[in-house]
């Protein structure tokens, strides 16, 4: 249906990048079909207990969800939703690579993602997280 | 180019949150880390602010289309998008990506009941404006083809909707390796002043200012401008130059900050955001 457009994304998911970023990409993709959209997507490459932390602004009413695909160096990773004061709002309680959470806001703010290299299987070594934002 | 519209420019220019791969942080040390079925460790306010990137701090101008929707304000939005008269051809990168900045916006936000016309100018000033901005053939293609099915009513205007706002969401971020980092904030920036200046004026027209408190309070937005105005701005830029911006950015921010916005601060909105883009 949208042919031009699924092959430039997928040209540029599957050009130069890691599996994490195309393991993210193909959920996106595949989430259009039930009407989720894409704010963001990030990558950081992280090494075990530590964490990237993404600032975003979301709509009350609007239903959002982080998605998060680690790669196969990641035995567990995590995703918490905190408010603008710090507050945790929601956490993923997966003990897998490839967490997400579901929120709608009552009240238009700024809230922080944090995503964790909570558990690599190698605890010496370092994994890639790729993390989305997406609504409907 | 005015020198405050330089100075626009230069101080957007410096707006960039897309570095997402560079630092990262570790939480204090914690044996309970190490262990396998350990959760994360939790993050206080001052370590998330100082660990926060911007990677998604503005909205969509879709998302933004469809927050009104839930609000209840989504017809004839088209007719509340001004003339815009920008060259999109000029020699100055970065003006030319806040301008299609605001022209994508424009497209973005019009696309359900703008005229096909109308909306075919729009998207063929994107498709300039991202020429212009160095974007490659890729986008170019992508957007003769949304034009080109536009024009022959191949694509309806929901289908069309999802369509632009996969390539805002998707397509428009990987312009930066082709466009350079830069380009890709300087268009955030020109979408979110067209989408707020657009959200007020359809508060306005449509009596609902309840719906300003769900879509005009976005203090952090504004602050994340302001910032690079104060730090940024003092060397880039004419010290009258960075009290205009800097007072702009001040009133908007106090509306944003407000608990409940009424219909005299939209009214401000609207105004202070028209004049920032009357300099572009």
């Amino acid at each position: 249906m949208h042919s031009a457009l699924f092959s430039l994304f997928l040209s540029s998911a599957y050009a130069d990048e890691t599996t994490a970023e195309s393991c993210l990409k193909n959920k996106v993709w595949e989430s259009y079909g039930t009407g989720w959209a894409l704010r963001t997507m990030a990558t950081a490459t992280l090494a075990q207990a530590e964490y990237k932390v993404y600032l975003v602004t979301l709509y009350a009413g609007t239903e959002y969800r982080v998605t998060a695909c680690g790669d196969a160096e990641l035995a567990n990773a995590d995703v918490v939703l905190y408010d603008s004061l710090g507050n945790q709002v929601l956490r993923d309680m997966s003990e897998d690579r490839e967490p997400n959470l579901s929120y709608t806001p009552s009240s238009t703010d700024t809230f922080y993602i944090a995503v964790h290299a909570t558990r690599l299987n190698n605890a010496l070594g370092k994994g890639t997280i790729a993390m989305a934002l997406t609504y409907k | 180019m005015s020198k405050l519209s330089l100075a626009l420019v230069l101080l957007f220019a410096a707006c960039d949150g897309s570095k997402p791969t560079e630092e990262t942080k570790q939480a204090t040390p914690d044996p309970a880390t190490m262990t396998p079925a350990a959760p994360p460790t939790k993050l206080t306010a001052e370590e998330l602010a100082a660990a926060a990137q911007n990677v998604g701090l503005v909205p969509s101008p879709v998302e933004t289309q469809k927050a009104l929707e839930k609000a209840g304000i989504s017809s004839g939005i088209s007719k509340l998008v001004p003339e815009r008269n920008f060259k999109l051809t000029v020699d100055n990168k970065d003006v030319v990506a806040v301008r299609t900045g605001v022209v994508l916006a424009d497209a973005l936000l019009t696309v359900k009941d703008a005229p096909k016309e109308k909306l075919i100018e729009r998207m063929n000033l994107v498709k300039t404006g991202m020429a212009a901005v160095g974007a490659g053939a890729d986008i170019q293609r992508t957007l003769d083809d949304l034009i080109a099915r536009i024009q022959n009513d191949g694509v309806t205007r929901d289908n069309l909707i999802k369509e632009l706002d996969e390539l805002q969401g998707a397509v428009v971020p990987e312009i930066k390796y082709e466009a350079g980092d830069q380009v890709l904030p300087l268009i955030q920036a020109g979408s979110w002043l067209a989408g707020s200046n657009l959200v007020a004026s359809a508060i306005l027209a449509s009596s609902k200012p309840e719906a300003g408190s769900a879509l005009l309070r976005q203090p952090q937005v504004v602050e994340y401008f302001q910032r690079y105005v104060k730090v940024e701005g003092t060397t880039r830029a004419p010290s009258d130059v960075l009290t205009q911006l800097d007072g702009s950015l001040a009133t908007l921010l106090e509306i944003a900050k407000k608990r409940a916005i009424t219909i005299d601060d939209i009214t401000v909105v609207k105004s202070t955001t028209d004049s920032v883009l009357s300099l572009l």
